[in-house]
């Protein structure tokens, strides 16, 4: 038992200990700040999570770049290795402190949490300058309300992905509306096989996203309050799709992280899934080497009743934080790193730049040799310009419990999105912010 | 922790100055070793347990509350003192009452199943009917060795039926993480780590037995049943309490199992044990969220742990005393 026990000393230790004992480290940090700022190169740290796996070019060595090109401003990159929850918490406590890095990567729909939260700087007079060389829609995910607080990085619109061999031999074209995903899963059912996947442990962000592509706007504002619509006509078409294949088992109702998802995949019950743009980059790796290797493809994802649109599930930016002394340097490389787009592209990213990266040798087996990038490029052109977070949205995750329940049998699709519409509100609430009725 | 605070020696008053100021120079130099010695215990006491214990209260006294107006407060929050207002939201709090009401449950069953496992297992090897005790103890013990979070793991890979390399004999439909088994499950986890860590506690207390009353016993006609349940059982009673407590005290800190098996089962929900409930209220994924209620929710827990202790003590004193 003593482990335990020491998990929750220790948790306590760290956790509450750190927002002040941080403050010794800050004295420290902020001296050494200042001295460059006096003379010799300015100092920016940044702290990002991404992969750095093989065969990418690592950060560092992007960076390295920079430093070569850019002597009068110094870059230093640090990898935190962890949850992104953990880098909040971490970001949060560094920021009390003072000695928070000037640029920090944040997903998207955690950014107005954290600048609500006091940890993001509004740079918007430096961002608009460099606005230009981002999607719109990606660049608006980088905004609160009027304030710019960095630069996007990726992005994680939805698409579709099918096995175009199985497709075939079926006889099923590629859907292109939510009416042609149903036939193809009663045809496809008959055979055995499921042509989507219904994943509870993404419901959040997943149902959101498909919401999102349906037309509908979860958070609007009503004079000076939050005005909460989880539940409109985009969500219950949604609903009604979901419901429809889940009550007549048409659909592979399972965890996406869990092994019965990669089964499927592996002995081919599952041929299609809807699923985010960043997927592309592993989710076919448990075939290589397998007949089924080279045999799949990506698609936009089916017209969800709002015309050519999809939703953002996942994707990420780099944000100046509160406290930076250099903002305008900090969004200079901020800049420059995110337009890096074949280095960024090698991480695995949808890049939020405009431009379409290389396809990389390893997606073009994967993928029959199509060109992935650029098809998800175009998919990344499609989100939804008017779909955007709200403060507290990290807490929706009440949301996947319904989605469990549902898969269970004990609850309806419909009902997670009415999960959402209270969570979001009681967030709100929780969080003190105004709230419409 | 006591024991190594009284080390100064008892010294009879001194009729000669001299032999005084010499007994007095030791004393001093006897008391300076003793702190010396307390040091590291003393120092890592107070960083990692007082201090964090004044910084929890004190934080639970304060929320984090938007500084201006508008969709987004401003864009800053400010520390405003709530007084008990975090541990009024904490108590009232459905899922925390919830959680707690599964932590209670599974250790009602979990906590004598593995406590009589535990004695068992060290009578048997303090009774001279196995060949190598010193085997056996290490095999019991190993479990505990493996870190929680990756023992929980493995056995989330052996509940999975996909990979899982006995699930495949269990009847068809057998589901060990469903809403109705998963504390079974996870009681299983919790009994295979530390049965062996209690054993060694039980078994300890076995040693200090002199072997006399055995003796004794034997010539007195007792058969080894009798000895073990007149004489052994009886006299690791306060072992038994210092096991049961430390494993209250554990459960209701529940946090490894349902961690990792939540990744595998979105149903169980970001709050289904209080320190799970604490620990994502503080990451923001679960509503409230700030170190104030997560530290109200630490504290509560605390209490609500210390309570059952001294409860479970008290009533095994009088059990003890009748």
């Amino acid at each position: 038992m003593t482990s335990r026990k020491r998990f929750a000393r220790s948790a306590i230790a760290v956790t509450v200990t750190a927002i002040s004992a941080f403050g010794l480290a800050a004295c420290s940090a902020g001296s050494g700040a200042d001295e460059s700022a006096a003379e010799g190169p300015v100092e920016i740290a940044y702290l990002h999570r991404l992969p750095d796996g093989e065969g990418m070019t690592p950060v560092s060595e992007i960076v390295e770049r920079w430093n070569e090109e850019h002597p009068d401003i110094r870059v230093t990159a640090t990898k935190f290795d962890g949850a992104a929850s953990d880098m909040i918490l971490k970001l949060e406590t560094d920021v009390k402190a003072g000695s928070a890095p000037c640029l920090a990567q944040v997903g998207y729909s955690e950014v107005p949490q954290l600048y609500v939260k006091g940890l993001l700087e509004d740079v918007a007079g430096e961002a608009e300058q460099y606005a230009g060389d981002f999607s719109a829609g990606a660049y608006g995910m980088m905004k609160v309300g009027d304030a710019v607080v960095g630069l996007p990085q990726d992005t994680g619109p939805l698409v579709y992905f099918y096995n175009e061999a199985e497709f075939e031999k079926l006889g099923l074209d590629v859907p292109a509306t939510l009416a042609d995903v149903t036939a193809d899963s009663a045809v496809a059912a008959a055979a055995g096989k499921y042509v989507t996947a219904f994943t509870p442990d993404e419901a959040l962000n997943w149902l959101s996203a498909q919401s999102a592509a349906a037309g509908d706007t979860w958070f609007s504002t009503e004079g000076d309050a939050w005005s909460v619509d989880a539940e409109g006509e985009g969500s219950q078409a949604v609903s009604a799709f979901w419901q429809q294949l889940l009550d007549t088992k048409q659909t592979l109702a399972t965890e996406r992280w869990g092994e019965a998802f990669t089964k499927a995949l592996n002995d081919g019950a599952l041929i299609g899934h809807i699923g985010a743009a960043w997927e592309a980059g592993f989710l076919l790796d448990s075939l290589d080497g397998t007949p089924a290797e080279g045999q799949w493809r990506v698609a936009q994802l089916p017209d969800f009743g709002a015309g050519e649109m999809t939703g953002p599930d996942g994707g990420s930016g780099v944000a100046v934080t509160k406290g930076c002394e250099h903002p305008a340097e900090a969004m200079e490389f901020n800049a420059w790193f995110n337009t890096q787009i074949d280095d960024l592209a090698s991480q695995g990213l949808v890049v939020a730049a405009a431009g379409t990266p290389e396809t990389s040798e390893k997606m073009l087996r994967q993928f029959g040799g199509q060109d992935v990038l650029a098809e998800l490029a175009t998919a990344s052109a499609n989100l939804s310009p008017t779909f955007s977070y709200a403060p507290g949205f990290a807490s929706l995750t009440k949301m996947n419990e319904t989605a469990a329940e549902v898969v269970a049998g004990s609850a309806e699709v419909a009902d997670i999105f009415a999960t959402g519409q209270s969570s979001a509100v009681a967030a709100l609430e929780d969080l003190g912010l105004p709230v419409a009725e | 922790m006591t024991a190594t605070m009284t080390v100064t020696p008892q010294t009879t008053p001194s009729p000669s100055p001299g032999s005084t100021r010499r007994r007095n120079g030791r004393r001093r130099r006897e008391g300076l070793t003793g702190w010396l010695f307390m040091l590291p215990f003393a120092v890592l006491f107070v960083f990692v347990f007082l201090i964090p214990i004044i910084v929890s209260v004190q934080s639970s006294m304060f929320a984090q509350v938007p500084a201006g107006d508008g969709l987004y407060g401003g864009g800053e929050l400010e520390d405003r003192f709530v007084g008990f207002d975090n541990f009024v939201t904490a108590a009232s709090s459905g899922a925390f009452w919830v959680g707690m009401g599964r932590v209670v449950l599974y250790a009602a069953f979990q906590i004598p199943v593995m406590i009589v496992g535990a004695l068992a297992l060290a009578l048997l090897l303090d009774s001279f009917l196995v060949r190598r005790p010193g085997l056996f103890r290490m095999a019991y013990f190993l479990p505990y060795a493996i870190p929680g979070v990756i023992a929980a793991m493995i056995w989330l890979y052996l509940y999975t039926p996909e990979v899982s390399p006995f699930m495949p004999f269990l009847p068809e439909g057998t589901d060990l993480m469903a809403p109705g088994t998963m504390l079974l499950s996870m009681a299983n986890m919790t009994t295979w780590t530390y049965t062996g860590y209690n054993m060694l506690i039980f078994l300890a207390a076995l040693q200090a037995v002199p072997r006399e009353l055995y003796e004794a016993a034997r010539l007195d006609g007792a058969t080894g049943w009798q000895i073990a349940t007149r004489i052994k059982i009886p006299l690791v009673r306060n072992a038994a309490l210092l096991a049961v407590l430390l494993s209250i005290i554990g459960t209701i800190q529940l946090f490894n199992e349902p961690v990792v098996m939540e990744s595998a089962n979105s149903w169980m929900g970001l709050d289904y044990t209080p320190m799970m409930l604490t620990y994502n209220s503080l990451m923001g994924t679960v509503s409230p969220s700030g170190t104030g209620i997560a530290s109200a929710y630490s504290l509560l827990m605390a209490v609500i742990a210390g309570v059952l202790a001294i409860v479970y003590a008290l009533v095994q004193r009088r059990k003890g005393d009748v």
